[in-house]
């Protein structure tokens, strides 16, 4: 919307006999401007692409970081088992994450929106809970609640007369763990840019819908899935970076294991260079988000781009 | 739900059978809320719970969900250790410092990038949001790089200090606040600056008297997240900072009250369910600004 | 005999290259009158074991008059970990601090060598062990000081009744107390194939063997040792990959009828999981120095009148007990490398040693002969003579993880727990014993990376 904005500065500015005056107002203008900017413009270049370059440059390097060995640490992943399966994880782990943030937040949003006004700021406040709680701290006490011996869910089930979970201790279940606490962790923020969504949907396109006779299945996939599309996409997306990145929830819960079957792209990548002590593959690994970021980032500024055309 | 009362009240005798749809929605509705608060707030409940036992009630591995001795001991010794109350210290002259500092820079840069225009400004404007491609976990390695360039060059040594989160926090927080801010500047009249600077007002001016004003829901909104962002994050001061009385409060409770010693939980819990406690705090109050500026911003397109 | 030589004449060219390269020992000692100095210990599992430690280093401190700082950092999450490689990147940080066994090699390069720290302490207490050589001397340098926290082995823990009642076996008389006649005949049948059958008993009786086969430490350490056990190699003193071998297939053969008998997440267990397994009255036995029976007399005190300390079974190459062998490393970085060298002289001096092991309840294990007959062992309970055949004797051997790899590569078989992985694969993600060993050689050869 930045370019609209200066596309119509532009289209304002054109009275004639204040031509030169204006030139000058805007160098002017454009030299506080930029020093009104230069803050943000420090913070991203020395904290985000100095370091990101570095590690450019440190995932160039050989492993005590010695000399230069060019795509050595890639060619050397594409040959490790445990790397595609790291790749692997990953895209289920963020996939199916996002998709069932997505489907338990659209839900929400319509049950939330479908009872009165008047109780909907309660209820909201009570589903918002687990988006409030710093992860690091609500995935301590998913861990408690799947610990070994001390299982609260296995408790139940074994009064239920189940047979126990092994939660974290089966790669299946460990994975289904990590995804549900991170669905835990997000959905409410789907949810109530949902709820937005949908609040500005107009009534009248619902009671003309009533009055045909439409049934409410009818109604969500022909007025408001549509009328919300724009937002399901940025949400989407921009929850599939978070998610892609994830660090606190793996970390905690599982650190990867059993058999590195539920790392990710950063605990992998953290794991690599802490553990194993080899700094340049870390950053080899972690690197290797961004191209899957970077289509993520095409379709975002896409976006972005077409909400700003629009303001 | 404007539209429910509308038609019952309207027409109940002609759409008799929806207004009967419309109750069994409603029904459904609450059941299925109902488990989505089970499934929301059972980690939370269990927190609460298992903060209320002794460690030797956990060792005893009775029925996890009921207490049979409630006690406090655990929160008065978590609030009676000094450890604990300087990890609380740290978490809150670090996520004060981070949003005002946050705060400033994206204001300025919001304004700067929505009113002002410079070359290339259009770029960076959408491009701020670009920077969350860059994840932490990519970012802190080189990043001990970085600290001990500065430290050669300024002689500020920032690792294992708690300060160091004062300096890499923000690059979390401004894109988000900066992106806010332009939605809500980008809304306010052209004509309404263009009338106070020919009245001879200056930048500065315009943006403290008229914007700041103007964007003030906006700006709540902003400070939350940076606010809920710099209280949670647990990469940095992990890798960051080291000493315990440099920690703040996430990474302080997962190294410090995890321990061998097996029946600690209840401590962790209570110290968790303390952690949490000022950013449930301030949603309880200030939650509808919250929603209203993160959906903002959103929903215009 | 022999080795014992060689070492001793390493020992000498180690002193000589001391005292051509650093100053002569006596100025190691009250040299500076000033000064600062910052140290990171391991954060002790036993309560009331950093106390102790402040409490002497404090008194150095006074004594010499240097500044020190304290900080103490769990290895619980891998934080000390974190905290040496980024000390290590960033080149600033504590001038000397914890590295848990190999955690030492891995830093080698950013290490101030010891070898004039040696010098003196094996003067004063007598050569040191083969574990700790074989961790803390690198190309025939030191590469740092011994710690006295931290270094030890994992022997069996045991519960006496339910072994009595479950296994019939008395593991007090088996391994008696201070002054009791250890029985022959029992030692000998305490083999890894009757650790089996015992594991399967207890498994009945509905008391599982606490065993983690996870990715930290102690699941690392414990099984390093059942493979050394069984002359199970996966690289030999080397580099050379020797997984594929019938000792391994056998190994993963014996845990494939072991982990029947375990409890099902044992594959996602850390370090304290064990400890809680135990705790808890749930498990017969674990693998773990006295920590757990530590936290237990404090926390389940019923529970922690029935366990006993005792070495790990016998196989095939004998009696091996996990070993830990940790050091305190002192970063080329630091300003102060002659006061953290004192600091340590200090700390190893007989008395300190003594008060440090009997603060962490007989957990420590000096890593020198000399020092293993305090009386703590003896005297620590209850039941009284629990630990008392905690330090190694007799038959046992100490084994470290990975040994006796090459260091570069068993540090990283050590971090990312290989041989557990090896296991898992085989034993629960239903792998074949071939595809799991192939699995692991293909690691092994990715930690030849230089």
């Amino acid at each position: 919307m930045a370019d609209a904005v200066v596309s119509d500065f532009k289209a304002t500015t054109p009275v004639v006999q204040r031509k030169r005056r204006w030139i000058s107002v805007g160098r002017h203008r454009s030299i506080v401007g930029f020093l009104f900017a230069l803050p943000l413009i420090a913070v991203i270049a020395l904290l985000v692409l100095y370091p990101a370059g570095y590690a450019l440059h440190l995932a160039t390097l050989n492993k005590s970081m010695q000399h230069f060995v060019g795509l050595g640490n890639f060619t050397f992943l594409f040959k490790r088992p445990t790397f595609w399966a790291v790749v692997e994880q990953s895209c289920l782990f963020a996939i199916t994450a996002v998709i069932f943030k997505a489907v338990v937040g659209f839900v929400v949003a319509h049950v939330v929106h479908n009872i009165p006004q008047k109780g909907q700021r309660k209820w909201r406040g009570m589903l918002l809970v687990p988006w409030v709680i710093p992860p690091a701290m609500s995935t301590l006490a998913w861990l408690w609640l799947f610990d070994p011996s001390y299982s609260a869910f296995n408790w139940v089930f074994q009064h239920l007369g189940m047979s126990e979970i092994p939660w974290l201790g089966d790669y299946r279940w460990g994975r289904f763990c990590v995804i549900l606490v991170n669905v835990w962790v997000g959905s409410p923020f789907f949810m109530i840019m949902y709820l937005a969504a949908l609040k500005s949907v107009p009534d009248q396109l619902h009671e003309a819908a009533a009055i045909d006779g439409a049934n409410w299945f009818q109604k969500i996939w022909y007025i408001n899935l549509p009328m919300m599309r724009n937002i399901i996409q940025i949400t989407a997306l921009f929850s599939l970076i978070v998610t892609f990145a994830n660090f606190d929830i793996v970390k905690v819960l599982t650190n990867g294991g059993p058999v590195d079957k539920t790392h990710v792209f950063g605990t992998w990548a953290f794991n690599q260079a802490i553990y194993s002590n080899d700094i340049p593959l870390g950053a080899a690994v972690s690197l290797f988000m961004a191209p899957i970021l970077a289509v993520a980032a095409f379709f975002i500024l896409r976006n972005v781009r077409k909400r700003g055309n629009e303001a | 739900m404007a539209s429910v009362t509308t038609a019952a009240v309207a027409a109940p005798a002609r759409f008799g059978s929806i207004s009967r749809g419309r109750k069994r929605t409603l029904y459904w509705s609450y059941f299925f809320l109902g488990l989505f608060v089970v499934f929301f707030l059972t980690p939370p409940l269990y927190m609460v719970l298992t903060s209320l036992k002794s460690s030797a009630e956990i060792g005893l591995a009775n029925n996890p969900w009921w207490v049979s001795h409630p006690t406090l001991e655990n929160y008065a010794a978590l609030l009676g250790s000094s450890q604990f109350l300087i990890f609380f210290k740290n978490s809150v002259i670090v996520s004060l410092c981070v949003v005002s500092v946050t705060m400033v820079i994206a204001v300025m840069a919001a304004f700067s990038l929505s009113r002002m225009g410079f070359w290339g400004s259009a770029t960076l404007a959408t491009g701020v949001f670009l920077t969350y491609l860059i994840p932490d976990t990519l970012l802190f390695i080189p990043l001990f790089k970085t600290f001990s360039w500065i430290r050669e060059v300024t002689g500020i040594e920032l690792i294992n200090h708690w300060w160091v989160l004062i300096v890499v926090y923000p690059t979390l927080t401004v894109p988000f606040c900066t992106w806010i801010m332009i939605g809500y500047f980008a809304s306010i009249p052209k004509e309404l600056d263009e009338a106070a600077l020919i009245d001879g007002a200056s930048y500065f001016q315009l943006l403290t008297r008229i914007f700041i004003p103007v964007a003030l829901p906006g700006i709540i909104a902003a400070t939350i997240f940076a606010f809920t962002v710099s209280w949670a994050n647990f990469l940095y001061p992990l890798a960051f900072t080291t000493s315990t009385d440099q920690l703040v409060l996430p990474v302080g409770i997962v190294t410090t009250l995890i321990k061998g010693d097996v029946f600690n939980w209840g401590q962790i819990m209570t110290g968790a369910l303390l952690g949490a406690a000022p950013p449930l705090i301030i949603y309880a109050f200030l939650m509808d600004y919250y929603i209203s500026g993160l959906t903002a911003g959103a929903t215009k397109g | 005999m022999k080795r014992m030589f060689s070492r001793r004449g390493l020992l000498k060219t180690g002193a000589t290259a001391a005292a051509v390269g650093a100053l002569p020992l006596p100025f190691m000692h009250g040299a500076y009158a000033a000064g600062s100095l910052s140290v990171g210990w391991w954060d002790h599992w036993v309560p009331g074991a950093n106390d102790a430690l402040t409490k002497l280093c404090n008194e150095w401190a006074a004594k010499e008059k240097v500044e020190i700082k304290i900080d103490y950092i769990t290895s619980q999450g891998g934080k000390l970990m974190i905290t040496s490689a980024a000390e290590a990147q960033a080149k600033s940080g504590h001038d000397m601090i914890t590295l848990p066994s190999w955690y030492g090699p891995a830093h080698t390069d950013d290490l101030e060598p010891a070898d004039d720290v040696w010098t003196e302490l094996t003067k004063r207490h007598g050569p040191t062990t083969a574990s700790m050589t074989y961790i803390a001397k690198q190309e025939g340098h030191w590469i740092a000081t011994p710690a006295i926290s931290n270094t030890l082995t994992l022997p069996s823990v045991g519960r006496i009744d339910i072994f009595k009642e479950t296994v019939g076996l008395d593991l007090t008389q088996m391994y008696p107390p201070q002054g009791g006649t250890p029985n022959k005949e029992l030692q000998d049948k305490w083999t890894w194939d009757f650790f089996l059958q015992a594991a399967e008993k207890c498994h009945k009786a509905n008391h599982p063997f606490g065993l983690a086969i996870g990715q930290t430490d102690d699941t690392a350490n414990w099984i390093g040792a059942i493979f050394n056990a069984h002359g199970a190699q996966l690289v030999d003193k080397d580099g050379n990959i020797t997984a594929k071998s019938d000792a391994v297939k056998h190994m993963l053969d014996y845990f494939k009828r072991l982990t029947q008998f375990l409890p099902p997440d044992v594959y996602a267990w850390d370090d304290s999981s064990n400890n809680k397994a135990l705790i808890s009255g749930q498990a017969a036995f674990i693998f773990n120095p006295p920590s757990a029976w530590a936290v237990a007399t404090r926390d389940a005190p019923k529970v922690a009148e029935q366990c006993w300390h005792f070495p790990s079974p016998k196989g095939p190459k004998g009696r091996f007990d996990p070993a830990q062998a940790s050091t305190w490393g002192i970063w080329k970085f630091s300003p102060n490398k002659s006061a953290a060298k004192s600091l340590a002289l200090h700390l190893w001096e007989t008395d300190s040693v003594k008060q440090l092991v009997a603060a962490s309840k007989g957990y420590d294990i000096p890593c020198f002969g000399t020092l293993r007959n305090f009386d703590t062992w003896a005297n620590e309970g209850p039941p009284k003579g629990s630990i008392w055949n905690y330090p190694p004797r007799g038959d046992v051997i100490e084994s470290v993880s990975g040994s006796p790899g090459p260091a570069r590569i068993a540090n990283q078989m050590f971090a990312q727990a290989t041989m557990a992985k090896m296991i898992a694969q085989h034993t629960q993600q239903g792998k074949t014993a071939d595809q799991a060993i192939d699995w692991a050689a293909t690691e092994l050869e990715g930690f030849m990376r230089t």
